[in-house]
């Protein structure tokens, strides 16, 4: 294969989601980037800066659909040996090289700082990382 | 001639059953290393994605996939580490 300029390969995934569903679906994946040496980088948003609060993470049952099936895959979650979301993501920043970043104005709504966020790096503004998602190869919305 | 890889003999064997997807592939990126290059790492699991995920893995990364061995209710993947 031939490219135009070296550049590793780079998943960036813009999270504004905070419903577990989405969460778990989004630590699969970038899960499956890192055991394929693929760099990702992601953006929280509203709400999935919320997801990502210390005191919320854990706690945190919110699902995006299907409320009413919700104990039933939580259930089942369990029984096939689904790891937490943020368990899954934790041992995937541990393997490769995964950043997350906070949009700085949705802190602000929050009134949260950074020390108040598990597994997040840094805040940034969105045209840093409109920068940064330009030069992934693969870039989705959460 | 294909080797028949129910006779491959790893130098390591990482048993993955049980673990969902992608489980069995970081538990793959996590024990290759723990075995000599050219050495070969076998791997368990019992998640029907992994006899997809772990040759597109290998192939990615360049190593090199011998073949599986369908078991009973999961499959043993044999990798040779290349690098």
């Amino acid at each position: 294969m031939y490219y135009l300029r070296e550049m590793p390969d780079k998943l960036t995934i813009t999270v504004i989601s905070g419903s577990v569903d989405r969460l778990t679906g989004m630590a699969v994946l970038v899960s499956g980037a890192v055991a394929m040496d693929v760099d990702v980088e992601i953006f929280l948003q509203l709400w999935g800066i919320y997801a990502f609060r210390k005191d919320k993470i854990r706690e945190n049952t919110h699902l995006s659909e299907f409320e009413e099936l919700g104990e039933e895959v939580m259930k089942r979650m369990v029984e096939k040996n689904v790891k937490p979301w943020h368990e899954v993501l934790k041992e995937a920043k541990e393997l490769g090289n995964v950043k997350i970043y906070a949009c700085s104005t949705a802190m602000d709504i929050w009134g949260v700082k950074l020390e108040d966020l598990e597994m997040v790096d840094d805040v940034i503004g969105a045209a840093e990382w409109i920068e940064k998602a330009k030069e992934s190869n693969i870039s989705i919305f959460v | 001639m294909g080797i028949d890889p129910s006779q491959i003999k790893p130098n390591k064997t990482v048993d993955a059953r049980g673990t969902s997807c992608p489980g069995p592939l970081l538990e793959a990126k996590r024990s290759i290393t723990q075995v000599p290059i050219d050495g070969i790492l076998e791997v368990l699991s019992s998640d029907p994605g992994t006899k997809k995920d772990i040759p597109a893995w290998a192939k990615k990364v360049g190593h090199e996939l011998l073949g599986m061995v369908d078991e009973s209710g999961y499959t043993r993947i044999f990798v040779r580490r290349k690098k």
